[in-house]
């Protein structure tokens, strides 16, 4: 069984202090559409319940609630009466899922990309003929030592990047 | 102050016919907006920022600070690149001690973060000048009706992006409606496509997807219309997934709106690229009038 705990609740808190105002009243999930679409396991007010609990496990180790299906439509945040940054408290626990490596995969490769190129989306040859078909001109991208170098700063290559390179 | 493209990654290196499109009308209206160099990806902020926060904070002000050194603003192609641009100028210059560490890692680059830019999506420059595009309309798309969907992060979180309203949008439906065209009505209009979730979901953003085309075909739309590549793609990608998965026969063309306006304003299918999207447009376009009989 889980207990109640604080360093992660205060964490969490400290971090977004709004996470505090939540009263639970649940109009957050009356106008989440995955809610409506999954009839209620994935469900916003209780990932903000298990934050004020600060029950570590559930929210990253075992995911009980799948936080990546938020769609950040960003509809709670408008209704929360509280005005509960949900959307930003639940990046900062998909930040703790995926410093333990468990993000979907596909976000790492995104990760990876971006710390190769400098893009989510390199040019691939086909592209580049396409746009010069459509007589677009050659895009500069960016210096990729100078992202590295600040993506490192972040320690995003020990952190993240790290992860992509395991098996 | 000069007005400079934010293109992100998504339609430069996936959709470049969207961005030939965006040019073309955007030379026609005499609105000059030209190219910055260096830019990375905004960064994607249902993606990185969900990795990373300060990743996405340092290479989003980086971004942002290559438009103040050049003295120009910032005008976005795509609703995402929007909403993090705006999010970290948001953040920064509300946080004056991140702001200060974030400096601290730009300087050592020769960038600075000053909280200067002004950033704006395509679709607010083009609202400021209605007249102008009425004014540039060739062939008016009488009778033709779009169904818009306007893309959460167009407007929401509304304290961040401060355009337009969060639940009830109006903007892109009027600048649709300047065309000659009807804006449509349907009841998930600003509901979300379903796009952010297919990275860990995909059938569950398909099932978004589904409820959306759903509530657009209880309408008479003939066609829809985004302002966002994430959601480009859902539209156009997604309708053939779905009519596999579920039985159904949704067809519907997906248009970008800078597309939308280029035809009315004359330009010719092949100029625009239109062979490029996956639900095909011709047909459509052929019987609207829209283009030449080929």
């Amino acid at each position: 069984m889980q207990v109640v705990n604080f360093s992660k609740r205060n964490e969490l808190i400290n971090k977004n202090l709004s996470l505090s105002y939540c009263y639970q009243c649940s109009t957050c999930a009356g106008g989440c559409p995955v809610a409506l679409k999954t009839a209620g396991k994935y469900n916003p007010r209780k990932i903000i319940e298990l934050s004020l609990l600060g029950l570590e496990q559930s929210l990253i180790e075992s995911q009980d609630i799948n936080i990546w299906l938020c769609s950040t439509c960003q509809k709670c945040v408008e209704y929360c009466p509280q005005r509960v940054l949900l959307t930003e408290i639940f990046n900062t626990i998909k930040n703790h899922c995926a410093l333990a490596g468990l993000a979907p995969e596909a976000y790492y490769l995104q990760g990876k990309s971006i710390f190769d190129s400098g893009l989510a989306i390199p040019f691939s040859s086909a592209i580049l003929r396409r746009r010069e078909q459509l007589g677009l001109p050659l895009i500069k991208t960016p210096n990729i030592e100078e992202i590295q170098s600040l993506l490192k700063k972040t320690d995003f290559d020990k952190k993240i990047i790290s992860k992509t390179q395991k098996e | 102050m000069s007005n400079k493209y934010f293109l992100g990654c998504v339609i430069p290196a996936r959709f470049p016919f969207i961005e030939a499109s965006a040019r073309k009308m955007f030379d026609r209206l005499g609105i000059q907006i030209s190219d910055i160099d260096g830019a990375s990806c905004c960064p994607d902020p249902t993606g990185l920022e969900a990795l990373d926060h300060d990743a996405w904070l340092v290479l989003g002000t980086r971004n942002i600070s290559l438009y103040e050194q050049d003295g120009s603003n910032i005008i976005s192609m795509c609703n995402g690149c929007t909403e993090t641009l705006k999010w970290v100028q948001y953040e920064l210059n509300n946080n004056e001690s991140k702001k200060r560490e974030i400096n601290e890692i730009l300087k050592k680059n020769g960038k600075e973060y000053k909280g200067t830019a002004q950033i704006k999506h395509f679709a607010q420059v083009l609202y400021d000048h209605l007249d102008l595009i009425k004014e540039k309309v060739v062939k008016p798309m009488e009778g033709i009706r779009v169904a818009v969907h306007y893309g959460c992060h167009y407007m929401r979180p509304s304290s961040i992006i401060q355009w337009d309203d969060p639940f009830e949008p109006h903007t892109l439906d009027e600048i649709v409606n300047a065309l000659g065209a009807e804006s449509v009505d349907y009841d998930l209009k600003v509901e979300c496509c379903g796009n952010p979730v297919g990275k860990a979901d995909e059938k569950l953003s398909n099932a978004m997807l589904k409820d959306k085309l759903e509530s657009i075909s209880q309408t008479n739309a003939h066609c829809v219309m985004v302002v966002c590549p994430a959601c480009y793609q859902q539209y156009d990608f997604g309708q053939n997934a779905i009519n596999k998965e579920y039985g159904t026969n949704f067809n519907y063309p997906v248009f970008y709106l800078t597309e939308l306006i280029a035809l009315a304003m004359g330009f010719d299918f092949k100029e625009l690229g239109l062979r490029f999207h996956r639900m095909k447009v011709k047909p459509f376009l052929n019987q609207a009038g829209l283009i030449s009989q080929e």
